[in-house]
């Protein structure tokens, strides 16, 4: 579903150049959940925005269901429909209603009736359980709330793969619970899903397969159990031991 | 409680304050022995025309009839030739039987007319409005080339809002009107016109640009990353958000223009102030109506900045 090949992006600022990305080579298979995990500042938000496009590299490979985000003949836009993304600030459009914001791209980039795309939407809405809120503006919405319908706008899109990045971070803690919820749900239902998090509790409930990255580079990738009570490298040894 | 008894205490200031400004002004008319004449003022906006009416050929009257305030005339000569016309009754200059040679009055008519400071007042709206449009389109689209990551179409912006930005509209009127316009073949109203949109225009698109910057990044990224293009993103998620922070600057902008606008009347386009600096060759009341021009541009700039108020207010819905 994914393959990311020696997968290289360097920040040019004044002066310096950041390695963000360092050389990451790594494959997500169909329905399974990958949670990235590691220090700020280590690229993993760097790597997820890779792999929709959001982020250009300089080198290397990412191919989405068969196509190369480093071929400049593949339209970005038609790798994003498949690709859906869920941010750390929600990013919900304040100018539209709950339902519009899940409404809007499935008309504008799908192509699809009004009618269709409203049903779509409270499907959806109801699936991440704020039916109730459908005709309410954004700002009216706890944090909580606001990421279930960015969740949901992402999935109207009927993506092949999830993208999270860091969907609990910006959270007041009673709601992170709420969040992760839904995602467990998706996770459950088959959902191929890349996952960005600092929720321990969750990559090990939840994730196939967990990546640990520092200063760029992908340093050690396994099960959770591997990686949580067994991990190889030093420095992951180390950056459980603070955060756990 | 107290702050109640400040507040009216303030506004005794504020009354007060006002009160010397208008005694003051007062006084200094008279020193200098200035006669104030506002009757004259109100002929300038409408007044009653007359309409004479003539014999168009040598005959007689064959007909007078009169039909209330009115009274229609009958006009025939030797070869059967008839020219009838609808006068105002206390006018009526003939009688049936009368013999007139052409150009004799028969009458005359009167309707209200719009005086100059009326007809000023009308184009100085049309032109701001025309302006504005062109004005906000130009402005929309350089905006766009601004933040656009084409280094040919970023230049052209920016030298275009430099260049206009920083000479002063005079000028450019000048320039549009007798080069551009000489050039081209203009008309005053079209150089005029042009010259005030493509002022606008620079303004506009900082405004633009700086509104479509201040929408944050993840809006853009959150629209891209559910597959939709830029143009898409821009028209359905950046503009419309970016469009309600900037309709007050927006509004200021084309309360401006409706201000600057009066500086086409040098290349004589008879807008409100011309029409003032007209209608003073005539009256000799040179303060009132300067007074009366500056009230209307207040009038229309003030309706304008209510209606954007309005619609801000609309707009708020979503904060």
């Amino acid at each position: 579903m994914i393959d990311v090949r020696n997968l290289e992006k360097i920040f040019r600022g004044r002066g310096e150049t950041v390695r963000a990305v360092d050389d990451v080579s790594t494959a997500v298979a169909r329905g399974e959940v990958v949670v990235v995990i590691g220090p700020s500042g280590s690229g993993k938000s760097t790597f997820l925005r890779c792999l929709n496009g959001l982020e250009s590299f300089d080198r290397g490979h990412v191919v989405i269901d068969g196509m190369d985000l480093a071929d400049r003949r593949v339209d970005i836009n038609r790798v994003r429909r498949e690709v859906g993304m869920v941010f750390q600030q929600f990013n919900l459009f304040p100018h539209k209603t709950v339902l519009e914001n899940i409404t809007l791209a499935q008309m504008v980039v799908r192509g699809r009736k009004p009618a269709e795309a409203v049903e779509k939407g409270r499907k959806l809405l109801k699936k991440v359980g704020i039916s109730q809120k459908e005709g309410e503006y954004p700002n009216r919405l706890s944090g909580g709330q606001q990421q279930r319908v960015a969740i949901a706008r992402a999935l109207a899109m009927d993506p092949k793969i999830m993208l999270f990045d860091e969907p609990t971070s910006a959270l007041d803690p009673e709601m992170v619970g709420e969040v992760l919820e839904v995602m467990k749900q998706l996770a459950r239902e088959g959902m191929t899903m890349v996952v960005v998090t600092h929720e321990m509790g969750f990559a090990r409930e939840v994730a196939d397969r967990v990546l640990f990255m520092d200063a760029g580079k992908l340093v050690e990738e396994g099960t959770p159990e591997q990686i949580f009570s067994d991990p190889k490298e030093e420095r992951t040894r180390l950056f459980l031991s603070q955060v756990l | 409680m107290t702050s109640n008894r400040h507040k009216v205490l303030w506004q005794l200031l504020l009354a007060f304050i006002l009160l010397t400004v208008a005694a003051g002004m007062w006084g200094a008319t008279k020193r200098i022995d200035y006669t104030w004449r506002w009757e004259r003022v109100p002929q300038y906006f409408l007044y009653l025309g007359e309409e004479l009416h003539k014999a168009p050929f040598d005959g007689r009257v064959t007909a007078v009839a009169p039909r209330g305030k009115k009274a229609s005339v009958q006009v025939s000569d030797e070869t059967g030739e008839v020219f009838a016309v609808e006068i105002d009754a206390p006018s009526l200059a003939v009688a049936v039987g009368d013999e007139l040679f052409e150009g004799d009055l028969l009458g005359s008519t009167s309707s209200w007319k719009a005086g100059p400071l009326a007809r000023g007042l009308w184009t100085t709206i049309w032109i701001s409005f025309l302006s504005g449009i062109f004005g906000l389109l130009l402005g929309l689209v350089t905006g766009l080339c601004r933040i656009a990551k084409n280094p040919a179409l970023r230049g052209l912006a920016v030298l275009y809002v430099e260049v206009v930005r920083g000479t002063p509209l005079l000028v450019q009127i000048f320039i549009f009107y007798f080069f551009v316009g000489t050039v081209l073949n203009l008309d005053r109203i079209v150089a005029g016109v042009a010259a005030l949109a493509i002022f606008a225009g620079a303004y506009v698109a900082e405004i633009v640009r700086a509104g479509i910057q201040s929408i944050p990044r993840g809006q853009m990224e959150a629209a891209r990353s559910l597959g939709m293009s830029v143009p898409q993103a821009m028209i359905h998620i950046i503009l419309p958000q970016a469009f309600k922070r900037t309709l007050p600057p927006l509004a200021g902008q084309f309360i401006s223009l409706i201000k600057d606008s009066s500086l086409v009347s040098i290349i004589a386009i008879t807008d409100l102030t011309k029409a003032g600096r007209e209608v003073i060759g005539s009256s000799f009341a040179t303060f009132e109506i300067w007074f009366v021009v500056a009230a209307l541009y207040l009038m229309v700039t003030s309706v304008l900045s209510q209606a954007v108020f309005w619609m801000e207010r609309r707009l708020a819905v979503s904060d």
